[in-house]
């Protein structure tokens, strides 16, 4: 092993190719990104340095505040259908008393590979106030209740995330799934010999050993959910008005309708700091509990 | 001697990766050299000849970005296209067709120096282009004077820009927005026509609904065609559009739009889908009859003589009275920009490109003229009109181009614009009113013209 570390040509040889990938692809890109916030820049010229003043403007952008809610809002979403849906499901299919177990892992996981688009227009058709699914099923059922899901300010931004939720609701879950078989069965079995109940060992025995598995899973849900961006252009376009405008959104709508590239960089600088924070925040709090067997 | 190697090999990779950044940076400063070349025409004009300046009858290749995707677009090209054979037989065109993205891709081409020679473009990017120098400046080219004589009358914004300058020679004249509507659907519901007044608008609305009919389609998941919308009201008050809006705050005009616009959401006018409707479904919910009513662009008129025939008709937008109905009506809910074809700063045969420019734009406004009857050409055609228009395209030309008195003027400001759009389409939605609107148009104004 010694021999392997002192070897710096061999390091160097297979580190070095994904080193400069990752230079050119993110680190550059990143870098440009931050150096190009502190201009007046239209994508086009050289660009005028301006200092902090794009950050300045950001701060009294109005759309910040609807960008950060509706962010927070989506990341929510998704963590409670996402993680905590996924996890009654991975629970229920490593439990060997469930029938069609199996039918049930690919059919949570068949969303996942489906296009975003085609994802996307499904649920546009299932929205539809008029004609749309779940109306319908409310005028069938007797429930005085019609909802005009994505022009509503208020529930639009939920009923837009939910289509997120639901479409990879099978990657969370595979996670999951995969996090509960990791964990050796001799403790569950050692638990319900002692008189625990299921629900009860799964609170106190899988669950907290999983935490890695939800240290991750909420990373990729919570910054999924501060930049989305796919399912609002495709399903409303970030409308109405701005109502579900996202950071990301943000970023598309200085840099490629207003042509504020400087500005937009800006947005994007914010964002990815958001991002770190929030994955910081998220190792910190998953990192009491570190259980190592 | 292994630590010297690794040491070597490491300066060695370094020393890749900082010419192949440099080489990026080059690249740009280039472009940027290319780009602070001298702005006076004169001076890049003369500066090229001797670059450009083929024999007239020596091969020229250019090539030429643009819309090349439908009827619409591939007719007028491959006609010009044919008459550019005939006139200059030595310049052969490539053409890179333009895709519909908001001149993203002509920006990518004009940051790494790969402009086309002759491009189709829009105000926003002449604005960007002039600005770095993209753009050819066609004040004092040789085709401009003979374009600016024959230019129909009133077309002078969309061939110079608000700076005073020539970016690009446009084909279309000032296209506008009008309301479409089903004869028959009036008719069975008893709702006179032409709608003149907020107030029959508004009887009219009742009427469609009580039959389950949608009172009017419009595809507002697109934010321009609610904008157009409240400027179709707006002009009835000021006719001067959005060029009024250069105070701190919405003027009563824009108020009472805002207002009448709510008003006729609340009674119904829109579907509930509204903002959530592409131009497929709206157009498609029209022609089908289940919409009485449909908001577009006077080009709608051939989609809709096809797909209706005679069962469809136009209308000016509805006025607060008769009187200011009568007195506004040919005030037209359209403003032109500078549009067209321009040339490229890097062109190497900028003369000829400026030459083919100028032809082609003529050569698509006698195609729209001649063989689709479109009399909303920048230019005047000399050729007969060979198709016979459709009847609304006739009356629109019997009508209401002779009586035109004005179109509503650009505001160039993007801030402003932009919350137009944001805000209009929020007025089509429930929880948003126009005191919402107003509130709204008054903090951006009160930015942007402080």
């Amino acid at each position: 092993m010694r021999n392997y570390f002192g070897n710096k040509r061999a390091i160097a040889a297979f580190a070095l190719p994904a080193l400069l990938l990752y230079t050119l692809v993110v680190a550059y890109p990143v870098a440009q990104s931050l150096y190009r916030s502190f201009f007046d820049w239209d994508g086009l010229g050289a660009g005028t340095f301006t200092g902090l003043s794009n950050y300045v403007k950001l701060i009294d952008d109005p759309l910040l505040l609807t960008s950060l809610k509706n962010g927070g809002i989506f990341a929510l979403v998704l963590v409670v259908f996402q993680i905590g849906l996924g996890t009654v499901l991975a629970l229920a299919c490593a439990d060997a008393k469930i029938k069609g177990r199996k039918i049930l892992k690919v059919g949570y996981f068949i969303p996942v590979v489906l296009s975003v688009t085609v994802v996307c227009q499904l649920w546009i058709a299932i929205y539809d106030p008029t004609n749309g699914l779940i109306n319908r099923l409310f005028q069938m059922l007797g429930i005085p209740y019609q909802q005009n899901w994505l022009s509503s300010p208020t529930v639009s931004i939920i009923a837009i995330a939910f289509v997120n939720a639901w479409q990879y609701m099978g990657y969370q879950f595979s996670l999951l799934y995969a996090g509960v078989k990791s964990i050796p069965e001799q403790y569950m079995e050692a638990a319900i010999i002692d008189g625990c109940t299921k629900w009860a060992a799964h609170r106190k025995i899988t669950i907290p050993l999983m935490v890695e598995t939800y240290k991750f899973c909420f990373i990729v849900a919570i910054t999924s959910g501060i930049g989305a961006f796919v399912q609002m252009l495709i399903i409303t376009n970030g409308g109405p008005g701005t109502t579900n405008f996202t950071l990301t959104f943000m970023i598309f709508r200085y840099a490629f309708n207003e042509f504020e590239y400087g500005y937009a960089c800006a947005v994007a600088v914010f964002l990815v700091a958001l991002s770190l924070l929030a994955t910081v925040i998220i190792n910190r709090l998953f990192e009491r509990e570190r259980i190592t067997y | 001697m292994k630590q010297t190697r690794f040491k070597a090999w490491t300066i060695a990779v370094a020393l890749v990766v900082t010419f192949s950044l440099a080489a990026c940076g080059n690249g740009k400063n280039t472009s940027n050299a290319e780009n602070s070349a001298p702005a006076n025409t004169s001076e890049t004009e003369s500066s090229t000849e001797t670059a450009s300046a083929p024999a007239n009858d020596q091969p020229v290749k250019l090539r030429i970005y643009a819309q090349y995707f439908d009827d619409d677009t591939k007719k007028p090209y491959d006609y010009a296209v044919a008459e550019l054979k005939k006139s200059m037989p030595n310049v052969e065109l490539v053409l890179d067709p333009s895709v519909q993205d908001n001149g993203q891709k002509l920006r990518t081409y004009a940051a790494s120096g790969n402009m086309p020679d002759i491009f189709q473009v829009g105000y926003n990017d002449i604005k960007a282009f002039s600005t770095s120098k993209n753009i050819e400046m066609l004040d004092n080219a040789a085709p401009t004077a003979q374009f600016k004589q024959d230019l129909n009358p009133g077309n002078e914004p969309v061939l110079i820009a608000p700076d005073g300058h020539i970016y690009a020679y446009p084909y279309s004249g000032i296209e506008f927005q009008i309301l479409f509507y089903n004869k028959k659907l009036f008719a069975d519901a008893g709702v006179q026509v032409p709608i003149k007044t907020f107030d029959q608008w508004k009887d009219a609305i009742a009427k469609f609904k009580a039959k389950g009919i949608v009172p009017l389609s419009i595809f507002s998941k697109e934010k321009w065609i609610g904008n157009s919308f409240y400027k179709g009201l707006v002009t009835r008050e000021e006719p001067n559009g959005y060029a009024a809006l250069t105070g701190t705050e919405l003027s009563d005009a824009f108020k009472l739009a805002a207002k009448q616009f709510n008003d006729l959401k609340v009674a119904g006018l829109f579907d509930l889908n509204a903002t959530n409707t592409n131009y497929d479904q709206a157009s498609s919910m029209f022609y089908t009859g289940k919409a009485a009513m449909f908001v577009n662009g006077q080009w709608e008129i051939y989609g809709a003589d096809k797909q209706m025939g005679d069962n469809v008709d136009w209308m000016y937008w509805p006025a607060k009275d008769e009187a200011t109905y009568d007195a506004m009506k040919f005030y037209m809910d359209g403003s032109g920009e500078p549009a067209g074809y321009g040339v490229s700063t890097t062109s190497k045969n900028k003369e000829t490109a400026i030459e083919v420019a100028a032809f082609i734009s003529r050569k698509y406004a006698e195609f729209k003229y001649t063989q689709l009857g479109n009399p909303i050409v920048s230019v005047k055609v000399d050729k007969p009109i060979t198709a016979t228009p459709p009847a609304m395209m006739q009356r629109l030309i019997d009508e209401t181009l002779p009586n035109i008195k004005g179109f509503a003027k650009l505001n160039e400001n993007v801030k402003i614009s932009t919350a137009i759009d944001d805000n209009t389409q929020n007025l089509i939605v429930k929880d948003f009113s126009d005191q919402d609107f107003i509130k709204n148009m008054n903090r951006v104004l009160g930015e942007v013209n402080k």
